[in-house]
């Protein structure tokens, strides 16, 4: 059995763009919001795209407006964006074999592994191949930075009139979520993963998906563990 | 007014880090895959992550209005029964989605 992630069973191939579809729906609106307001706060626009190409990662880039705004020094966006994006240390463990060992497809992908890249990803089948999965984090990335371009320069008339929108991702997330489910002998991560999140919601609420995916890590280490102790004492 | 040269050194800290974050566990891949325990969480997380990411972005819209949580629970509701049942996933998608916007906009 390879370490990587199982395959659905039989699920109907999508082509790169209809899987993306719904990462479009939530991106070029919440991408629309990001540039609009980085330029309401007085930036300039292509400044705003830029930070799309290259920093990529949505919350932190909603963070970093009101700190760029009130002039707070670097090292003090440094640390939030850090504590922001925390979560994705995690990202790559499910993956590490999934991607090219070496070249730019690897360094992009890693680059590009946003929390909806992630999840599309890792529920391709083990099989698809490095360029399918480049593409579908390429064809992401552009619809986050086209919304952004979109917000940037359209400004004020760009306010979105349907509240919910957005809520697709959320949708996305729970497609997937019963994707893994399906392919899972067990749904024991679910279920540390809620049992997680109610706990932090309660005791930390300000840092609830990173703190979250850490006591899922240390529930699934213990899981694991007892659910495996003669491999585990194999290995270690 | 936001600064262009302070703007660009925020971006490209916050690109560092980022990268950096997301590169972390690629660097340490040889090291980690000699534990099987690693290999394991592997497995482990997609599904983990995935719940965490539901609720967390639907408690985020819960936050948006007043009505309380039903509107994100009955949507998610109707996401998880059409993907269970039907298994295509923009249908599933869609149909939250707009049922979504609709108990938002009209309920």
């Amino acid at each position: 059995m390879p370490m990587s992630s199982p395959e659905p069973d039989a699920a109907p191939p999508l082509s790169a763009l209809a899987l993306t579809t719904p990462v479009a729906m939530g991106y070029i609106p919440l991408g629309i919001v990001f540039g609009f307001l980085f330029v309401q706060a007085g930036g300039a626009g292509w400044l705003a795209i830029l930070t799309s190409i290259f920093v990529y990662a949505g919350a932190s880039q909603y963070m970093m407006i009101p700190m760029l705004a009130a002039g707070l020094p670097i090292g003090t966006i440094a640390l939030a964006t850090l504590v922001v994006n925390l979560r994705h240390v995690f990202y790559g463990l499910s993956l590490l074999d999934r991607f090219p060992a070496r070249g730019p497809l690897r360094a992009y992908l890693i680059f590009a592994l946003t929390d909806e890249t992630f999840s599309l990803l890792t529920t391709l089948p083990a099989s698809t191949p490095p360029r399918r999965l480049a593409l579908v984090a390429a064809l992401n990335h552009f619809w986050w930075v086209l919304g952004s371009s979109i917000g940037a320069l359209v400004g004020a008339q760009a306010r979105l009139t349907l509240a919910g929108l957005d809520f697709c991702l959320a949708a996305l997330f729970a497609v997937l979520t019963v994707e893994q489910w399906r392919s899972k002998q067990s749904p024991a991560p679910l279920w540390i993963a809620l049992g997680a999140y109610a706990i932090v919601t309660v005791l930390a609420p300000s840092h609830a998906l990173l703190l979250a995916i850490a006591l899922s890590v240390l529930g699934g280490v213990f899981w694991q563990s007892r659910a495996n102790p003669a491999t585990e004492a194999a290995d270690d | 007014m936001i600064d262009e040269r302070t703007a660009l050194a925020v971006i490209a800290a916050m690109t560092a880090v980022t990268f950096a974050l997301r590169a972390l566990p690629f660097v340490a891949t040889r090291w980690l895959q000699r534990h099987a325990i690693v290999r394991r969480l592997g497995q482990f997380l997609p599904l983990a992550i995935m719940t965490l990411l539901v609720v967390h972005a639907a408690a985020g819209a819960a936050r948006e209005h007043a009505a309380g949580p039903w509107f994100e629970l009955v949507s998610i509701a109707i996401v998880v029964v059409l993907q269970w049942t039907r298994r295509n996933a923009l249908l599933s998608i869609a149909v939250g989605t707009a049922v979504y916007v609709a108990l938002r906009n009209f309920a």
